[in-house]
C-alpha cells in the first residue's frame, strides 16, 4: 500500500498532547536543507508505524513519533531548531 | 454526511479553520481515531461535518449510529495555522474539494457572524450537485460561491464541469495583486493541484494556506 502524504495539520493533536502546545504554527528548520516551514507545511505520513514527518523541499526525516503501549519515542535528528 | 453537535466538558471554544480529533474505544480496548474539521462559527454551538466512509472505523458510527446523548473521546480545537480570525482586511479566497468545504465554512459562517468586511469567495469542487455539502446556506452567507461539478451536471448546469486547473483559477480568484489570503482544503492531490495553479498565476507561496484532508474513515 502506497503510504499516504498528509500535512503537519494532521499531526497536530499528536503534538498537542505530546507537548501541551499548539505545534502546527510552530516554525521548524530543516537539519538537512536548512528550510524553515510551519509544521502545518511539511508532509506527513502516516500510514508507518509511528508518524513520520519530511521536509517539503530534500525530504529529509525531520520528526518522527513511535507510540507504545506506555511510552512515545521522539526522533527530531532532523530538526536543527524549532520556534515557539 | 451527518453534521453532528457536541458537548464537550471544558471545551473554550476555537478558531475558523481548527479541527478536532475523534477517539472511538471498543469494549476490547481496541482505538480508533480520526480527525474531523469543526464546522460551526467559533461564536455557535460545536459542530463538526463528518462523511461516511464505507470501509472506515469511525465515521460509519457516527454517521449511522450515535445518537443524542451518547459519550466519546474528543481532543481538541487543534491547529494554529489553518485559521481564519476575521480581523485581517485582505480578501479571501477558500479553495474546497469535496468534504475539503468542512473548515472553510467555519471560515465563511464566522466572516457572516462578526460582520467581517474582508471580501470572501469560495471556488468549490463537488463530483455532483447532490455532492455539494451545505448548498443553500452557502448562497444566504453574502460570499462568492463558484461551484464547479466534475463528474455529472444537472440539466441547465451553466458553470464549470471540470476539475480546476489554471485557466479556471485564472477567471475565479482574486488578482495576485490583491494580496489575498487563501485557505485550500481537500485531497492530497487537490490541493496540491491547486496551490501549484495559484504560485503560476503569481500569488505568493506563504500566502497559500493548505489542508490535505485524509480520508481515513
Amino acid at each position: 500500500m502506497e503510504s499516504r502524504v498528509l500535512d503537519g495539520n494532521a499531526a497536530g493533536g499528536l503534538l498537542l498532547e505530546l507537548f501541551g502546545v499548539e505545534l502546527t504554527a510552530a516554525p521548524c528548520v530543516c537539519s538537512g536543507c536548512g528550510a524553515r516551514e510551519e509544521i502545518a507545511r511539511l508532509d506527513v505520513y502516516v500510514d508507518c508505524p509511528g508518524v513520520v514527518i519530511r521536509c517539503r523541499h530534500c525530504h529529509n526525516v525531520m520528526l518522527t513519533i513511535v507510540r507504545g503501549p506506555e511510552r512515545t519515542w521522539v526522533d527530531l535528528r532532523g530538526t536543527r531548531g524549532l520556534e515557539l | 454526511m451527518r453534521t453532528l453537535g457536541l458537548e464537550v466538558d471544558g471545551w473554550d471554544s476555537h478558531r475558523a479553520g481548527q479541527h478536532l480529533d475523534v477517539r472511538l474505544t471498543a469494549e476490547d480496548g481496541y482505538q480508533a481515531q480520526r480527525s474531523y474539521s469543526i464546522a460551526s462559527a467559533p461564536a455557535d454551538p460545536l459542530e463538526i461535518t463528518v462523511e461516511r466512509l464505507d470501509d472506515g472505523e469511525v465515521s460509519p458510527y457516527l454517521v449511522d449510529d450515535v445518537g443524542d446523548g451518547d459519550a466519546f473521546e474528543v481532543r481538541g480545537p487543534i491547529g494554529g495555522y489553518f485559521v481564519w480570525d476575521g480581523d485581517e482586511p485582505e480578501p479571501v479566497l477558500l479553495v474546497a474539494g469535496g468534504s475539503g468545504v468542512v473548515p472553510l465554512m467555519a471560515m465563511a459562517r464566522h466572516r457572516a457572524r462578526v460582520g467581517a468586511t474582508a471580501p470572501m469567495r469560495l471556488l468549490y469542487s463537488s463530483r455532483t450537485w447532490d455532492d455539494v455539502i451545505y448548498r443553500d446556506e452557502l448562497e444566504s452567507l453574502g460570499i462568492e460561491v463558484v461551484h464547479t461539478l466534475t463528474r455529472g451536471q444537472p440539466p441547465g448546469w451553466t458553470g464549470y464541469t471540470r476539475r480546476i486547473d489554471d485557466d479556471l483559477l485564472r477567471e475565479v480568484a482574486f488578482p495576485a495583486s490583491d494580496g489575498p489570503r487563501v485557505y485550500v482544503c481537500g485531497s492530497t492531490r487537490f490541493v496540491d493541484a491547486a496551490a501549484d495553479g495559484l504560485v503560476r498565476l503569481g500569488y505568493y507561496p506563504r500566502s497559500i494556506r493548505t489542508e490535505r484532508f485524509g480520508a481515513t474513515g
